[in-house]
């Protein structure tokens, strides 16, 4: 039930009690206990206005409390009726308890439709204790039951039907809203992806056309390197967006599976507790592994050891790494042998040879 | 020891067994298997309980590794090389820590194999490249205090699997490079559980001059 049309309820019993009771009360002649029960009403319609107000549902036991208080002052306020007025224009508590209960248990349909009838039933039973009526007095007071009890269904239908619509309304507002920023996050998803691959394939078009003109020769042995780096780095970039726990370890490995794939004899080992290393960093990591292991010839040794805040990636291969052939763009100066570098952030990659080895190493402190 | 070394094979695999027994043979000198099975009873009964090394793999047909089996084995006072299918270093170290002599992965092949029951037969440790990589990732609380040097010769030998490449690498010689090897597999020792082969392989250190009793 909205706040909205329980402001209604609230406003049509706060307006019936003075309105319309209050009226037969004063031309009637009633029992003194008729003011008791006037009064119950009054604080009943009062303490509802304390929920109701600030648009927060009522609480289990003042509505409990509320149902009995209506209760009570109904029985006070029919016994009070003067006798033979049943129904009739003095019995001005029957139609505004119908409205407290639908006001106190606007929620709860069937408890609610429990009350109605209970209410109906109790004033029924008090009216024939009061004295057998006669037929003009039951064909008069099942207009009044009828009209009255109707009227109030009817507006709890209205009710719940226009609460239903609304909670409609508003399930499918929002699920156009989650609708819409799911397709702008998708669009610009794609939009990032699209930047990034075409920044990181650099290299790998100017190969390919270079490659379809006839200015690169395929039996040359620095177009297979590039060749082989270009795929190792397309194959590591595929590999950067899997939802994988170590991404670090997954790229490393797929530019060993490219090697692999060569018949290069890759033998990879890890060690230690995996960190969280973020993508630049990755990249500024993978991107010596990706040569070295591009460069290798029939066997390399691929190590990554994670120590107290330090990352190692380490390959050892049978590796000779033309640094004078490839263009810079190909090889970052860092890793050229012999040369010792800081790439971005705190990545460091060292290269030496030893006896026909070719060794190199990244470290990366996560401090 | 009078002659020949003997071995036994614990491992659930009729090839890895066959593997191993024929790689033993084919070294030098050849160790003997004495007694293979599928369980850890070739371990204790008829031939396979005077063999001078266990080969035991870790997972014996279940996914929980047997470290009860390592455990009463090192207590009885037995040379183990564990041989186990899965790198895992937290178990490596486990494994060192109960008392095993070398924890030896099956990707590592035959020569590491050897080398590890060599040493074993003989009461030493042999840490594998892989073990290595456990040892300098390490990070628990109660690890032993190595060297700069020391966690030197343990990354560079987990990165080229070569002793050769570490010597030349760090300019030392190729017997430095194992006695520094050595002498961290002592430190580790000496942090474990007390066991018998560890008290004969300090034992060894000490008669070595690789540690000295003050380090006690």
């Amino acid at each position: 039930m909205t706040d909205h049309s329980r402001a209604v309820l609230l406003a049509v019993a706060a307006v019936i009690q003075p309105g319309l009771g209050l009226a037969p009360l004063l031309d009637h002649d009633h029992h003194p206990a008729a003011w008791a029960a006037y009064v119950l009403f009054a604080l009943v319609t009062l303490v509802c206005a304390v929920w109701v107000l600030r648009r927060e549902p009522l609480p289990g036991p003042v509505v409990a409390g509320g149902v009995v208080a209506v209760f009570a002052a109904s029985a006070t306020a029919t016994w009070a009726l003067p006798p033979d007025d049943h129904f009739g224009p003095a019995h001005w508590s029957f139609g505004l308890v119908g409205w407290q209960l639908l006001l106190l248990l606007a929620d709860r349909v069937g408890p609610l439709l429990a009350a109605l009838s209970a209410h109906v039933a109790v004033s029924v039973a008090q009216w024939v204790s009061a004295g057998a009526p006669d037929r003009v007095e039951v064909g008069g007071a099942g207009v009044v039951l009828l009209g009255v009890t109707s009227f109030q269904v009817g507006t709890l239908v209205i009710m719940r039907v226009l609460a239903r619509a609304g909670r409609q309304a508003a399930r499918m507002a929002a699920e156009q809203e989650r609708a819409t920023t799911r397709a702008a996050v998708a669009e610009q998803w794609e939009q990032d992806l699209r930047a990034r691959f075409a920044g990181r394939l650099g290299t790998t078009l100017p190969l390919l056309a270079d490659l379809a003109d006839g200015v690169l020769d395929p039996r040359d042995e620095e177009t297979r390197l590039r060749c082989a780096l270009a795929a190792t780095q397309l194959r590591r970039l595929f590999a950067e967006h899997d939802d994988v726990p170590d991404p670090l370890v997954h790229e490393v490995a797929a530019c060993a599976h490219v090697a692999e794939q060569r018949g290069v004899v890759v033998s990879l080992a890890v060690s230690g507790v995996a960190v969280p290393v973020p993508a630049e960093v990755r990249r500024a990591v993978t991107a010596p592994v990706e040569l070295a292991l591009a460069a290798a010839r029939t066997r390399a040794r691929v190590s990554l050891l994670r120590t107290d805040g330090e990352v190692r990636v380490a390959v050892i291969s049978d590796a000779v790494i033309p640094g004078a052939v490839l263009p810079d763009a190909v090889i970052p100066d860092a890793v050229i042998p012999g040369h010792e570098g800081t790439a971005p952030g705190s990545v460091e990659v060292e290269t030496g040879t030893y006896g026909g080895q070719t060794r190199m190493e990244v470290r990366w402190r996560a401090s | 020891m009078a002659g020949e070394l003997s071995a036994v094979v614990v491992d659930d695999h009729p090839a890895v067994r066959a593997g191993v027994a024929y790689w033993l043979s084919t070294g030098t000198p050849p160790i003997r298997v004495a007694a293979s099975g599928e369980d850890v009873r070739a371990a204790w009964l008829g031939e396979g309980a005077d063999a001078d090394v266990v080969i035991l793999d870790l997972h014996l047909g279940g996914p929980t590794p047997a470290l009860g089996d390592l455990r009463r084995l090192v207590e009885a006072g037995r040379r183990v090389v564990v041989y186990s299918m899965r790198a895992d270093d937290d178990i490596a170290l486990q494994c060192l820590e109960l008392g095993a002599l070398c924890y030896l992965t099956k990707a590592e092949g035959a020569e590491h194999l050897v080398r590890a029951a060599r040493a074993a037969a003989e009461g030493r440790a042999y840490t594998p490249p892989s073990l290595a990589g456990a040892l300098a990732g390490d990070r628990s609380d109660h690890r032993p205090a190595l060297s700069a040097r020391e966690v030197e010769v343990l990354v560079e030998w987990f990165q080229s699997e070569s002793k050769d490449f570490v010597a030349q690498r760090l300019g030392i010689s190729l017997s430095t490079v194992n006695s520094h090897l050595e002498r961290i597999r002592i430190k580790y020792a000496l942090i474990g559980r007390e066991a018998p082969t560890k008290a004969a392989l300090v034992a060894r250190a000490i008669q070595d001059g690789l540690i000295g009793v003050d380090d006690l």
